[in-house]
């Protein structure tokens, strides 16, 4: 059975004009790392809203055909059960914190206080989360005390001690510096290895190309394409829809050198390094 | 040619921590990188620069004029500052309304600052919705805005803070020609960034802020090639820079165009 | 600061206490100079609050909340002595102005319960931790939601008072003078109101958006992740505050 199963998705917000998503059909397995990548208003924050129920439950408007997720069918559900079932991180840090909490490993709990959990279920979570995230040390710090980084990081423990089975990150480090950044796409590796299904929103494509599974393009609403990201990095109208392709891969292309056997071009530093070392050759 | 001098500047918030620890820069004409950690002292250093805040010890010079002897508003007709957030700066229910607000406040008079609001909107690409509230239109279009804003006013030195958080691939591109253009019209451009490849494309100098101090400070190109000392300062370098190194290659390459010209033109001669 | 409160961090024997036993300490202490209106009453209540904050070391700052009072409290006492209807005796005159007996002991009577209840009240204020407090009123009944309220405007409105900051130093930016003159300054206000509003209208959506996927709107009932304020006296507290009450009425009812 598929993870996420996305059928026809049309939705359009309160007071516009214009379908923010436009018939959208696609299918995740169980544990896949997905990469969402379009141009600003191509619909990708949307979509991450119509899975976790935000659409049609928080925002109301127009909304038709189906998005089901382990079979449940968003729309006919409501958020507190599907936030058991997929979690969400946004872009912004600071309004993710309750404020309601005067240390991280409380800020943590909210979620799991909100489900009526058992203390000890409750701490062996957040125990779990704060290793995961690599942020024990600031167990007992003021959440408003931490870096943009750590505030991100704090987030995700605090979805993932929910123990969702699917997390959407809608650009998640777009607001943190390299190393905040590094560190939050290291804890999302270790979430992949604990076969959690990730859907993430991000620009930074030399990341999404190293990380994704599979990538999805989006722009106007509409589902461009959704391959691996040989393929979909590989095509040469990325710059129709809003999008750039990783560095490494657009110096293959103006060096007209592809992979033998797959006739696409690299996508990594590694697979660029092979071709063109192997060129010279 | 405008000019910023920084002679030894000290800053911290609290005596405790000092957060600028001896900050010694000139600032000559050159389009200037900031790049660095969070927690260097970047944006400190950028609103002592504005005059928002006064230097502990040391001093800033802007044009000559000593920042303690003067206010930031006075400041805001030579030097100005594009802030993160757009959300803590735009207040008026028009766009044309948010970018004049700056030009007017500067003693520009009307029939100049409405020409130049317009030419702003038009370099950001927004001059189609000049009579739009701009609440209404998307966060990037708002970043585009506060940028517009600050253009509008023509100052000539012109900082950036963090241009190209949340900005797609278009939204940068405009970005970057944006920069290109002020610098062909003589400006200062000084920017915060995070993204290495932009700052490898755009920028001719750059200077990397490490705890409150200045760890490297030179053209973009000799910078980029202490990748032993960036990494120390937590910092990555261009893609393509990381591409040419693991190849072997003495020279920083900067760009992806620069790359495949050189291997082009390396070709070429072998035949 | 990060958090809005006047809560004080001490090791004493009172912070130890539980709220709900202070709440009906406030409770004692109001009532009972109201069912039996003498002035010694009212004294010893004052004097028992004020041994109180001395055992919770926080005595020192209840004097500028009393201080705050003052003013009103002067101007009881100066508006009862002069014109209080069942003024007779003099006192003592100030030139043209007049002070009776009468007026001076019934605005006596009235600032000692004033300061009485201030200091009652900052028994709770002052030794117990605001988070607490609440905790305790939700696992009592106060609906979760209120409790989230509240115990996050306290550390959300400094969150708020720094972003002011920000939006202050992009208007002034642009040219918009903040110093000098007050006209000049109310003048610099207007700017500012736009962008707060809108900051907090988005965050507050944002937040909102953050809180209902962590569960906020579930129908679950809700746990708790920390242990139960728990005072081994409590119960032994609220029964002595209780026969005190009930004493106090049977003592009004035979005089």
């Amino acid at each position: 059975m598929k993870k996420i199963v996305i059928k026809n998705l049309k939705y359009k917000y309160p007071l516009t004009e214009d379908l923010a998503l436009k018939d959208i059909s696609f299918q995740i397995d169980e544990g896949e790392f997905i990469g969402v990548i379009g141009q600003n208003g191509a619909g990708k924050s949307t979509l991450c809203q119509a899975l976790v129920g935000l659409v049609p439950h928080f925002y109301k408007g127009a909304y038709g055909g189906k998005v089901l997720i382990d079979n449940i069918e968003v729309g006919e559900s409501d958020i507190n059960t599907l936030s058991t079932k997929v979690g969400i991180v946004f872009q912004n840090p600071f309004t993710q914190v309750t404020g309601s909490k005067l240390t991280v490993y409380e800020e943590i709990a909210f979620g799991l206080e909100n489900f009526g959990l058992p203390q000890n279920e409750m701490r062996n979570r957040i125990d779990y989360s704060l290793e995961l995230l690599d942020i024990y040390k600031f167990k007992d710090r003021n959440p408003f005390a931490l870096s943009g980084g750590q505030m991100q990081r704090m987030a995700i423990a605090s979805i993932i001690a929910m123990k969702p089975e699917i997390i959407v990150l809608d650009e998640p480090t777009s607001q943190l510096d390299p190393q905040g950044s590094e560190e939050v796409f290291k804890a999302i590796q270790n979430l992949c290895r604990e076969k959690i299904t990730v859907i993430m929103v991000e620009h930074k494509i030399e990341k999404i190309a190293k990380y994704s599974d599979r990538v999805m393009i989006l722009s106007n609403g509409q589902l461009i394409d959704f391959d691996v990201p040989e393929k979909i990095f590989s095509r040469d109208d990325l710059e129709d829809y809003g999008v750039t392709a990783p560095a490494f891969t657009r110096i293959c292309r103006g060096l007209k050198i592809k992979n033998k056997d797959t006739g696409l071009y690299p996508i990594t530093i590694d697979e660029a390094y092979d071709l063109v070392v192997n060129q010279n050759e | 040619m405008s000019r910023i001098t920084v002679n030894d500047l000290h800053f911290s918030y609290k005596e405790t921590e000092e957060i600028l620890r001896g900050i010694p820069l000139e600032f000559d004409g050159r389009s200037t990188a900031i790049i660095g950690q969070n927690g260097a002292g970047k944006t400190t250093f950028v609103k002592l620069l504005k005059g928002l805040l006064k230097p502990v010890s040391g001093d800033i010079f802007i044009n000559s004029i000593n920042t303690k002897n003067t206010t930031a508003a006075k400041l805001a007709k030579d030097i100005g500052l594009v802030f993160q957030n757009p959300n803590d700066q735009i207040f008026k229910n028009k766009v044309i309304d948010e970018v004049i607000f700056g030009p007017i406040n500067i003693g520009m008079n009307k029939e100049k600052a409405r020409i130049n609001s317009k030419e702003a909107l038009k370099a950001v690409g927004l001059h189609e919705k000049l009579n739009e509230n701009p609440y209404d239109l998307s966060l990037s279009d708002r970043k585009l805005i506060s940028i517009a804003s600050i253009l509008a006013m023509d100052t000539n030195i012109v900082i950036f803070d963090e241009p190209t958080i949340a900005q797609d691939y278009l939204g940068k591109e405009r970005i970057k020609n944006i920069i290109k253009n002020l610098k062909s019209k003589g400006k200062l451009v000084i920017a915060i960034l995070h993204d290495m490849d932009f700052v490898a494309e755009t920028f001719e100098r750059t200077i990397v802020f490490n705890n409150g101090k200045v760890l490297l400070d030179e053209n973009t190109r000799e910078v980029f090639s202490h990748s032993e000392t960036l990494k120390k300062a937590f910092l990555e370098l261009p893609h393509v820079t990381q591409l040419c190194q693991k190849l072997g290659f003495k020279d920083t390459f900067l760009t992806v165009e620069e790359f495949i010209e050189y291997k082009k033109s390396v070709v070429k001669n072998a035949k | 600061m990060k958090t809005l409160s006047l809560y004080q961090d001490r090791d004493s024997i009172i912070h130890k206490v539980d709220p709900i036993s202070k709440l009906y300490y406030i409770g004692a202490a109001v009532l009972i100079p109201i069912i039996l209106p003498t002035v010694s009453i009212s004294f010893t209540c004052m004097l028992i609050s004020i041994l109180i904050l001395t055992l919770g070391k926080v005595f020192k700052k209840v004097i500028p909340l009393v201080s705050f009072s003052f003013i009103i409290l002067l101007s009881i006492i100066i508006i009862q002595g002069l014109f209080n209807k069942t003024n007779k005796t003099v006192f003592i005159s100030l030139g043209s102005l007049t002070f009776y007996k009468e007026g001076l002991s019934y605005a006596f009577k009235i600032c000692m319960r004033v300061i009485n209840i201030i200091c009652a009240f900052s028994i709770l204020i002052l030794t117990t931790k605001p988070s607490d407090i609440i905790e305790v009123l939700v696992r009592n009944g106060l609906s979760p939601r209120i409790g989230y309220v509240l115990s996050s405007v306290l550390q959300i409105i400094p969150q708020m008072v720094s972003t002011m900051d920000t939006i202050k130093d992009a208007q002034r930016s642009r040219g918009m003078e903040t110093e000098g003159s007050l006209l000049m300054r109310m003048k610099a206000f207007i700017p500012l109101i736009g962008p707060v509003v809108m900051n907090s209208l988005i965050s507050t959506r944002e937040r909102a958006m953050a809180l209902e996927v962590r569960g906020f709107n579930s129908k679950v009932k809700k746990s708790f992740l920390n242990e139960e304020f728990g005072y081994k006296y409590s119960i032994a507290i609220k029964i002595t505050i209780i026969l005190l009450l009930a004493l106090a009425v049977i003592w009004r009812i035979i005089t």
